[in-house]
């Protein structure tokens, strides 16, 4: 796989994107983002999936469900289309353009959605993304290690199992078919975790002794929750109060991460340097996201959302936003330099 | 102390995933009418997700200290790998439509193990074939929480020696589950869809309430009873051999040399 930023930069890259397709309800902006995503995966890509998804069958799908449902059950809006008698349940009315606007937009949002997270998939490979396992979640992170490892070897492990049976006779017909191979597949599965598990602790796995959570760090993640939840809940109607109780909530996980962290250290084999051109793409990616969340002298933020209702209209749009959205399908140009 | 610790952890984490789950439906009545119409709904459901993967990496640090042993650490992992190849077979084999195996074995797993091992088992497997499939979306958060809940509440299930009654118990709570999975999962992609929050906030709670029971009916019922039957089919199928395979294996890894 060619390496083209480092997979932290991906990620900002992602969380820009994704929060800003969150964040905006403007159709024309957000087929600029999807553009973008789609042009990154392209050019930046690598397709290593195991399960090929049509990305434009299901957007189809979700555009379909989308529209229809909104269409059908949506009877607000004053250009009527069509009329289905009244005495139809719940479908009868008027049936609007600007519920079929409304539910396109919302399912262009998750196909953008849907495109942004396929693009990070596919150039952020499995390892990297589980190299980027906070330190204090050291056991969990070997688990997905360990499980991501061995999914090779399983699927042998079933292929061999399906053999064995069909040679016997075995055909999957019904839901008790599955006994034979499932069950050996387990078993086979734990028994060689048993000699996985004896290797490790040869191997050193668990010497240094291993050290749970301390009050203390149990006392920061239950005051993080509770001031989440609070904070969320209050930001429905006193917003500024509620930012704050989220902002303290986070700060009290963050810091219960980076205490257990330091129990735990981690030697890296390949080391991934970040590049001068890490530092463009962040900054490339983090710069939409500022001029959509912060006021700037000549944009307009009400062009971020849209609504058809009450009488549909062609949505605002402003050329620097766009422009400046453009800007995250910025790796397919700057991987190259 | 710890103890008291630990559960108002998970006390706090129900009512937050019960929070955000129910969130589309309680919202229109919790947020002033105007503001809905612009992006402050979209703002919150963004809000939702982090909120969700903030509970979720809290859940997983108290939980990974079940994982200290290597016996445990390796038979998690393989039992993940296992059923994450089991996500591929969904795909290989045709089955009825929304039919997924991987349930089975997280409740088993959860079910012998205990709680805490079931949800890291849920958890992870979803987090793993995820990562296998490409797979990786907003949508994680919410998989990984459903899953996770699956397989800790199967922790909590007692102890049954009968055969025949354990059978029944598990296959119910398999079907049980089959469906519940369903109705969690629409709760996170329905009000993108059915522009409810327009609805909700025009005609209030009960008409959010029957909208979401159109979408239901309309795009998941199907689905869902199909996963739910397949679930309990399968259970009934393999759930006691499974079950009988894991036990076996649980008094090998509780295994410990004593220190002299």
């Amino acid at each position: 796989m060619k390496r083209t930023f480092n997979a932290r930069s991906w990620t900002v890259w992602l969380l820009s994107t994704a929060v800003l397709t969150l964040i905006i309800r403007n159709p024309l902006y957000l087929i600029i983002i999807l553009l973008a995503a789609r042009i990154v995966q392209k050019s930046c890509g690598e397709d290593e999936r195991m399960i090929k998804i049509s990305f434009w069958r299901l957007s189809a799908v979700i555009l379909l469900f989308s529209v229809l449902f909104n269409l059908l059950l949506v009877h607000v809006g004053q250009t009527v289309l069509f009329r289905l008698p009244q005495n139809m349940w719940l479908v009868g009315g008027s049936l609007t353009l600007e519920a079929l606007i409304y539910g396109a937009t919302s399912a262009l949002i998750l196909i953008t959605l849907l495109a942004v997270f396929m693009a990070y998939n596919s150039v952020v490979s499995t390892s990297d993304l589980i190299a980027l396992a906070p330190r204090a979640l050291a056991n969990v992170g070997i688990v997905v290690l360990i499980a991501v490892s061995y999914v090779p070897e399983t699927l042998n492990h079933l292929q061999r199992v399906r053999e064995a049976q069909s040679l016997r006779g075995h055909k999957v017909r019904g839901m008790r078919d599955w006994q034979p191979i499932i069950i050996p597949l387990l078993v086979g599965g734990l028994e060689r975790s048993m000699n996985l598990a004896e290797t490790m602790v040869a191997r050193g796995y668990g010497a240094t002794s291993s050290v749970g959570l301390s009050t203390a760090i149990r006392l920061l993640l239950l005051a993080g929750l509770v001031f989440v939840l609070g904070g969320w809940l209050v930001s429905f109607q006193y917003p500024l109060l509620g930012w704050v109780l989220l902002l303290a909530g986070g700060a009290c996980l963050l810091i219960a991460y980076l205490r257990q962290g330091r129990h735990s250290s981690r030697t890296r084999y390949a080391q991934v340097h970040w590049q001068a051109q890490d530092w463009l793409l962040v900054i490339l990616s983090l710069l939409p996201l500022a001029l959509a969340l912060l006021p700037f002298p000549g944009l307009n933020g009400s062009s971020l959302s849209y609504t058809p209702y009450p009488l549909a209209a062609l949505p605002e749009f402003e050329p620097l936003m766009g422009i400046v959205l453009a800007l995250l399908a910025a790796p397919a140009v700057i991987a190259d330099l | 102390m710890q103890k008291v610790l630990t559960s108002s952890i998970f006390a706090v984490s129900i009512l937050i995933g019960i929070a955000v789950f129910l969130f589309p439906i309680i919202v229109p009545a919790a947020l002033p009418a105007a503001d809905t119409l612009g992006g402050e709904f979209q703002q919150t459901q963004a809000l939702t997700m982090v909120l969700l993967t903030l509970t979720i990496a809290v859940l997983l640090l108290e939980v990974q200290g079940q994982a200290t042993s290597a016996k445990m650490v390796a038979a998690l992992g393989m039992l993940i790998a296992a059923t994450s190849i089991l996500r591929f077979l969904e795909v290989a084999i045709p089955g009825p439509g929304g039919f997924s195996p991987i349930f089975v074995p997280i409740i088993i797993a959860g079910y012998v193990f205990g709680a805490r091992f079931g949800f890291m088992m849920g958890a992870l497997t979803m987090f793993v074939s995820a990562l296998l499939t490409g797979g990786v979306g907003p949508w994680l958060p919410y998989q990984m929480f459903a899953a996770g809940w699956v397989g800790l509440t199967a922790g909590l299930l007692p102890q049954v020696n009968n055969q025949t009654l354990l059978l029944i118990m598990l296959a119910t709570f398999a079907f049980i589950w089959g469906i519940l999975y369903g109705l969690i999962m629409n709760l996170y992609y329905w009000p993108f869809l059915s522009g409810s929050l327009e609805l909700g906030v025009a005609q209030g709670i009960g008409a959010t309430i029957e909208n979401y029971g159109v979408f239901y009916l309309t795009t998941s019922f199907v689905w869902d009873m199909t996963r739910a039957t397949g679930n309990l089919v399968l259970m009934l199928a393999l759930g006691l051999p499974a079950v009988r395979a894991l036990e076996r294996f649980r008094d090998r890894f509780q295994f410990q040399v004593a220190a002299p």
